[in-house]
């Protein structure tokens, strides 16, 4: 879970960065609920067009989404990928195995994601637990 | 603490009532759990048909106590006028209580055939089938007490402020009504009847309940984070929005395979891909109002319960009903445990979670506090995780059940029967029902919380730093 320290009560005006923020999160969760492959693809140009000029807020959740994004690569696909060469593909616990983990890591990082953007739209920062890089 | 309005007490009873059959569902779920391993275990008291029966009426039953506890509960505050009749709420809550309870003593202790016999089933057949087992005359009680539980809400929204809260309820009450009335139409052809059987089922749960839990979830949010009627209005009107576009067309996934046009398979695998939008916005909606929150509530509690709501919403009737929702894989897994592991997620993470955080963020209050003592909110916050991480468990093992069994039932090539494949599923039931088991105690500490006080040393120096400061 992303970590919530005290909320500052923000007011009216929206710190700066923070459609920056919004849409790397909005970007992190297209990648693995839409367009995977394309949504990452959009992040990464985002992270390289703004990684020296973004506000705090914005490069927080950018490098978050960025480090988030390769991780549940290796998440979903690699791991995934391992789980049916050691099983096989042909046995009936390989899916077992293949499918609740599946369902269990993609929906833990969909879940990641959506705290992060409700983060994002509150103006607050975010770190990923484990999967993020840690706030600078 | 006070009430704002007095006619608010009326609610109290109704969520006892909820919390009660709670209890009885959970019991009725533990027999189930075990006769699915133990095959005749209490048989002939209870056979597993009548378990199954009494588990999922209870259900429907204490979610329907908690939802009207809750309108009772919101309506006079959000219409800033009292209840229109208190009267008849407590009348309402008796002959609901009663009805239940005779219901359940009949499925209990007479035959379900001589039960339909007694009770007039012949002169409009309605009962023997799945969630609408209740005989006529509950269910010609049901209908009355919902029209008179609707005409007291309703007078009371008419006579005070108009909110988008109140009238987001409002519709989801009158919906749940007149859906329910699908419940006397039961042609003899048994795909119309599917057909419209659904039109209460899958209407309510994925329909206008969902209205419900919007406006119960924003209510309690508005109330505990202090963020502006605006921003929670304008938050529900797109989750509602989202319901109701995806949510009616949705119901085509019911009616794979049942004997209905083939278009069907498009439209409800279309529109029900859509299904887990309002939870996604629901849950971006809940963790949003609290991180920006202007107010510390000191009802940690209930906060908890809401942001818990929003997650296990979206996983149990987002994720886990999208996973077999597409006809293409539907065809496999139709009526298999995946379903059952579905069923059990959402209807807790939805539907029990909101009503438990109504009930934690208005039971104090009802009780003349505005929050309970810290270690009563201690406690009740473990039960809510017993309670969660072994519903998510319970839904696993479901799920790792329901693909061997889609597996060893429908995709090999040489397919197993339904019975030897259930006997190979025995370790995932006997895991089940030990999260069951867990559940139990998490609803034990939960039901404890209410009774928890304060430590006298703890209380002193609460008291202490209250007036220090």
């Amino acid at each position: 879970m992303p970590a919530s320290p005290e909320p500052s009560p923000i007011g009216d005006a929206s710190p700066p960065g923070q459609g920056l923020a919004i849409a790397a999160e909005s970007l992190y969760l297209v990648n693995l609920l839409l367009l995977p492959g394309l949504g990452f693809l959009l992040l990464l140009w985002l992270y390289f067009r703004h990684r020296k000029d973004a506000p705090p807020l914005a490069r927080v959740h950018v490098w978050q989404t960025v480090s988030a994004s390769l991780w549940a690569g290796a998440l979903l696909v690699l791991a995934n990928l391992l789980i049916v060469a050691l099983g096989g593909y042909q046995a009936a616990w390989t899916w077992v195995v293949v499918i609740l983990y599946f369902t269990t890591a993609h929906t833990t990082l969909v879940v990641l994601g959506i705290l992060g953007l409700a983060r994002a739209l509150a103006g607050q920062p975010c770190r990923y637990p484990v999967i993020g890089k840690l706030l600078p | 603490m006070q009430l704002h309005y007095q006619s608010q007490a009326v609610a109290k009873p109704y969520f006892i009532a909820a919390i009660a059959l709670f209890v009885g569902q959970i019991l009725f779920g533990l027999i189930l759990g075990l006769q699915y391993v133990i095959g005749d275990f209490l048989f002939p008291a209870i056979p597993f048909n009548v378990a199954r029966m009494v588990h999922t009426n209870l259900l429907i039953v204490w979610l329907l106590f908690g939802f009207m506890g809750a309108a009772y509960y919101l309506v006079p505050e959000e219409t800033e006028t009292e209840l229109h009749s208190p009267l008849l709420a407590h009348l309402l809550f008796w002959i609901f209580l009663v009805a239940g309870a005779l219901t359940v003593v009949g499925y209990l202790t007479v035959p379900y055939a001589t039960l339909a016999e007694m009770t007039g089933n012949e002169l409009l057949a309605t009962m023997g089938r799945e969630f609408l087992e209740q005989p006529l005359p509950t269910k010609l009680g049901i209908v009355v007490v919902a029209l008179a539980f609707l005409y007291n809400i309703g007078m009371t929204i008419l006579k005070g402020r108009k909110t988008a809260i109140g009238m987001i309820l409002l519709m989801g009450l009158v919906g749940l009504a007149v859906f329910f009335l699908f419940a006397f139409y039961n042609p003899s052809n048994l795909v119309r009847d599917k057909y419209f059987w659904w039109w209460v089922v899958h209407l309510w749960v994925e329909g206008v309940w969902e209205l419900i839990l919007g406006a119960i979830l924003g209510f309690v949010l508005l109330k505990i984070t202090g963020v502006d009627r605006e921003v929670i209005e304008k938050w529900l009107y797109v989750i509602i929005t989202l319901t109701l576009v995806s949510g009616f067309i949705g119901t085509g996934h019911h009616y794979y395979w049942i004997g209905t046009p083939g278009y069907w398979q498009w439209w409800g695998g279309i529109f029900s891909a859509l299904e887990p939008l309002p939870f996604f916005a629901m849950t971006v909606f809940c963790f949003n109002m609290v991180n920006r929150r202007r107010r510390q509530h000191p009802n940690k509690a209930a906060t908890l319960w809401a942001l818990g709501t929003g997650v296990m919403a979206f996983l149990g009737a987002g994720v886990w009903g999208f996973l077999h929702t597409l006809a293409p894989i539907n065809y496999y897994t139709h009526g298999t445990q995946i379903t059952a592991a579905h069923g059990h997620m959402a209807f807790y993470g939805a539907y029990v979670m909101v009503v438990l955080t109504i009930i934690s963020y208005a039971m104090p209050i009802l009780r003349g506090r505005e929050a309970n003592p810290e270690r009563a909110q201690v406690l009740e916050m473990w039960s809510f995780w017993l309670m969660t991480v072994s519903m998510v468990f319970i839904t696993l093992f479901l799920t790792a059940a329901g693909i061997l069994q889609v597996w060893l039932q429908r995709i090999i090539p040489n397919p197993q029967p339904f019975m030897q494949v259930q006997n190979q599923l025995t370790m995932f039931y006997w895991m089940r029902w030990l999260a069951g088991v867990v559940f139990l105690i998490g609803l034990t500490v939960y039901i404890y919380s209410f009774f928890a006080r304060d430590r006298p040393q703890t209380a002193e120096a609460r008291e202490g730093q209250t007036a220090t400061a």
